[in-house]
């Protein structure tokens, strides 16, 4: 595994192309991801953007281009896919926490099986992710006994647990009550404060604004506008970018 | 300033929340309860009576007949057959020690795993105290009086009894006097007993077609020693034998020594004349000698401490059922005659199966914290299923556990053996099969819907045929197979492809989620699979599979088709097979039918209590 150089991109796409059937939902996708860097996509329903983050650890097939993650380029080979999503963190919308599992056994899961690190040290080591995202009291319980944005708070931990090198957020706070969302995104924070590299499909403008290094604009499967929150905020230049914003904010 | 309440549109609850008061008498406690569950409404109230009356009246009619005449011996006599069928009884000892192995792996389970509620707990001293209790009481209750048959179709039979020095023994003769006598004391008696030839008669003589009405029984009883002498007169007393007509009397005679006695009923036809006309039935009243009330062992105890019983042409024991009547018997009768005899029988192997289980118990609650015992007690598991099938077979030309073939084991061993090996293998085949149906590899997928569908369209009874005729005479290497092991593979086939489409019920609701996030984190089909899919699946599904378990444990009985006697089949067998026992069907069906129902009714209630234990985590070791 190649050594993350702090001045190549940590995660590369090339001319990404994908197609459901005949839709084509990804057009010639272009996008690079510096170690660190927090990037922040938006755009309308339907655009393509969970379809382009579940290419990034391949829950989705690309079918033409190159997507290169750690310098490993995903392809059909088995041991690349399974290298690469032990780099990758996810947090889905909709939690999907293994409800038949204690919080601390959903945080020391994969550790234990896919590192397989002792029972011991994969539970202290969830312990204190859980005392990160703030709910270490909530260890012994089972998922459908937390609130919406412990859940969400227990998947991040989840997805910490295996130590990765970026982190995929897919509408981590759209599933959630108003005052359940800051807690999550408080956490989220946090972790771009401490360096991790994030890839963020969001609403929450608020967020994007205050902790994108990037923000990325999709519509109709291609990136239509790319900036600094500064420029997305005070001076965008597309069309499509006004008259989203317009209706978004 | 003003107050709280002077606006009428504004309302502003006081700062202080009212104290919290008790709620009324009638929705607390028992009688609200009452009120709230069975008497809500008046349609609720009569239908709350109406089965409660339903349930008195079946359950009265079902207890008077059991206490007063029901023969229960049937399946105690047989205890043998019953539990273990042609099992060679030389080596009965091999199943009491699995049995034994059993319990306590049992108790160590459920001390290790379970969390046993107190009501189980309770429940569980209740038997104990019932076990050994009610055979001490049992021995308090005064012995019973035995009435004996005279009929005219039969030659009287001979009543061999132990009677004791000192005791006067006393034979009261009782012939049946008139119509009515007959059709209260007898008819009754002979409905009560449900022997068909007789149940016949009655009713016939009921609707008036058959006429039983000859009234003029003369017999003459006389008391034998054991060497078959008759007793001498005792001086100043009444003489060792007795003439009686219609008018009936009463032999009484005070017994000279310990020991077998013999009484003699011989039909008198020099009192009537024409041998042809001395009919009619009677009853003999025995009381003062010791009755066996159906024990053997008691029995086989006075036969080594008086010999062996006085042989006569027709014996007629205390303890044999045939041509006994104990009357319209007491509770108390009823205990010492039926209850006892069952519970000397089982109290013994209960207390020891008992003590074992709670001791494993302790043992498993005490350990529970220690990887070591939990993995002792798992690998007991594992390892008690070959131990137990070498120990009950054992091997050709072994001394200590030679062999005995699978087709003589019956009874309710083969049922519980084909259950548990049914269950055991049905499971992992049946979730393999149920993976495979859902296979992305099309051969794989093609295979096991082919297979599946075709098993499930076929009556098991058919599949049992097959092991047994067919499969054999296509593919040669099974013919060697003994019966029993074929029987086995069908249980098990057909058990499997109803298991299949239960657990692919199962898969189907894991929404696609729980993949996503497992393969997210990096685990990889098969760990996705045993770790996040198939534990949600099947508890999902568990109160089906319990429900498929349980047919497949009433199932077991459709082997009796094929020539092997489980519980079913053996209990078929001594009731239409052994003369004495063929009136009492009745009770060895319903026997068996509460057998069924325990075991089926634990099952059942194991798979609530999987069902609501913890969010249905994989128990760790
Ligand atoms: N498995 C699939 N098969 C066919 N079409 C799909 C599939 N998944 C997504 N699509 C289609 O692809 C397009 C992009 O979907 P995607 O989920 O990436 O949108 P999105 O930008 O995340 O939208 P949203 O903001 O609503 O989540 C949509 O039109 C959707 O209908
Ligand atoms: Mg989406």
């Amino acid at each position: 595994m190649a050594e993350t150089n702090a001045s190549e991109p940590i995660i590369r796409c090339h001319a990404v192309n994908k197609w459901f059937g005949n839709f084509h939902v990804l057009k010639d996708v272009d996008l690079d991801v510096m170690p660190q860097e927090v990037v922040v996509i938006i755009g309308p329903s339907g655009s393509g953007k969970s379809t382009f983050i579940r290419c990034i650890n391949r829950l989705e097939e690309h079918q033409e281009g190159q997507i290169i993650v750690d310098g490993i380029e995903l392809s059909h080979d088995v041991r690349n896919i399974a290298a690469i999503r032990s780099e990758i963190g996810m947090v889905f919308q909709q939690f999907n926490l293994f409800p038949h599992l204690t919080v601390l056994d959903n945080v020391a899961l994969a550790p234990r099986y896919v590192r397989r690190q002792p029972r011991r040290t994969a539970e202290e080591i969830a312990l204190q992710l859980l005392e990160r995202v703030g709910i270490p009291e909530q260890a012994r319980k089972y998922p459908g006994q937390l609130s919406g944005g412990q859940q969400q708070r227990v998947a991040i931990a989840r997805a910490l647990a295996m130590q990765p090198k970026i982190m995929l957020f897919d509408e981590p706070t759209s599933a959630l009550d108003p005052e359940m969302i800051k807690e999550v995104l408080d956490v989220m924070k946090q972790l771009a404060q401490s360096g991790m590299t994030m890839l963020v499909v969001t609403h929450e403008m608020g967020f994007a604004r205050e902790v994108a290094d990037r923000i990325v604009l999709f519509d109709e499967g291609r990136i239509v506008e790319m900036g600094t929150p500064e420029h997305f905020f005070t001076n965008p230049q597309h069309e499509r970018t006004k008259l989203f914003l317009s209706q978004i904010l | 300033m003003r107050g709280p309440y002077t606006d009428p549109s504004v309302y502003v609850a006081p700062s202080e929340a009212p104290p919290s008061r008790r709620p009324p008498i009638t929705s607390v406690g028992p009688l609200g309860w009452l009120r709230a569950n069975l008497f809500s409404s008046k349609i609720n109230s009569a239908a709350t009576i109406l089965m409660g009356a339903l349930v008195v009246w079946f359950l009265w009619g079902f207890l008077s007949w059991s206490v007063r005449s029901a023969q229960w011996g049937v399946i105690y006599h047989n205890l043998r057959l019953v539990t273990s069928g042609l099992y060679d009884r030389r080596e009965i000892w091999r199943m009491e020690l699995v049995a034994g192995i059993l319990t306590l792996l049992s108790g160590l389970g459920l001390g290790v795993w379970g969390r046993v509620s107190r009501g189980v707990f309770i429940a569980v001293l209740v038997i104990l105290l019932i076990l050994v209790v009610v055979p001490v009481l049992a021995a308090r209750v005064p012995e019973p009086t035995i009435y004996l048959l005279v009929e005219p179709q039969r030659a009287p039979s001979d009543f061999v009894f132990v009677g004791l020095r000192g005791q006067e023994a006393s034979f009261a003769f009782d012939p049946l006097t008139d119509a009515q006598d007959t059709d209260e004391r007898l008819l009754g008696f002979v409905e009560n007993q449900s022997r068909t030839e007789w149940a016949i008669r009655a009713a016939e003589a009921r609707a008036g077609d058959l006429d039983l009405g000859q009234y003029n029984l003369a017999v003459t009883l006389r008391l034998l020693d054991r060497q078959g002498k008759p007793l001498t007169p005792q001086a100043g007393s009444a003489p060792g034998d007795f003439a009686g007509g219609p008018a009936g009397g009463t032999l009484s005679y005070t017994l000279p020594a310990d020991g077998w006695y013999v009484l003699e009923v011989r039909r008198d036809d020099s009192v009537n004349g024409a041998a042809g006309d001395n009919a009619g039935y009677a009853w003999i009243r025995v009381q003062g000698v010791e009755t066996f009330a159906s024990q053997e062992a008691a029995a086989q105890a006075r036969a080594e401490q008086f010999g062996a019983p006085p042989a006569v042409e027709r014996a007629l024991f205390a303890d044999e059922n045939s041509y006994r009547f104990e009357g319209a018997r007491s509770v108390a009768e009823f205990f010492s005659l039926q209850v006892a005899p069952l519970f000397s029988r089982i109290a013994m192997p209960c207390f020891v199966g008992a003590l074992l289980f709670f001791n494993g118990w302790v043992i498993g609650v005490l350990g529970k914290r220690e990887k070591a015992v939990r993995r002792a007690v798992l690998g007991g598991w594992i390892l008690s299923a070959p131990a137990i099938l070498i120990i009950l077979r054992g091997f050709e030309g072994s001394r200590a556990l030679p062999l005995v073939p699978t087709s003589v084991w019956g009874g309710l061993l083969l049922t519980i053996l084909l259950t548990v090996v049914g269950i055991v293998a049905s499971f992992p085949l049946g979730v393999a099969l149920a993976l495979g149906r859902r296979s992305e590899l099309p051969a794989i997928k093609w295979t096991c819907t082919l297979f599946i569908e075709t098993v499930r369209g076929v009556p098991l009874i058919t599949i049992l045929f097959m092991a047994k005729q067919i499969v054999p005479f296509f593919w040669s290497a099974l013919s060697g197979l003994d019966l029993t092991i074929r029987m086995m593979i069908g249980v098990t086939l057909f058990s499997a492809v109803y298991l299949a489409e239960n657990v692919r019920g199962g898969l189907q609701i894991i929404p696609h989620g729980q993949i996503e996030a497992a393969r997210a984190l990096g685990l990889n089909p098969p760990l996705t699979m045993t770790l996040i899919v198939l534990p949600q699946a099947l508890r999902a599904v568990i109160p089906a599979i319990v429900g498929q378990f349980i047919s497949l444990f009433k199932d077991t009985s459709l082997v009796a088709v094929v020539g092997l006697f489980e519980l079913v089949g053996i209990v078929d067998r001594i009731v239409s097979g052994q003369t004495i026992y063929r009136p009492y069907q009745r009770e060895a069906y319903i026997v068996i039918a509460v057998i069924y129902f325990v075991i089926s009714y634990a099952m059942s209630d194991v798979s609530r209590r999987l069902e609501q234990s913890g969010a249905g985590s994989i128990r760790r070791l």
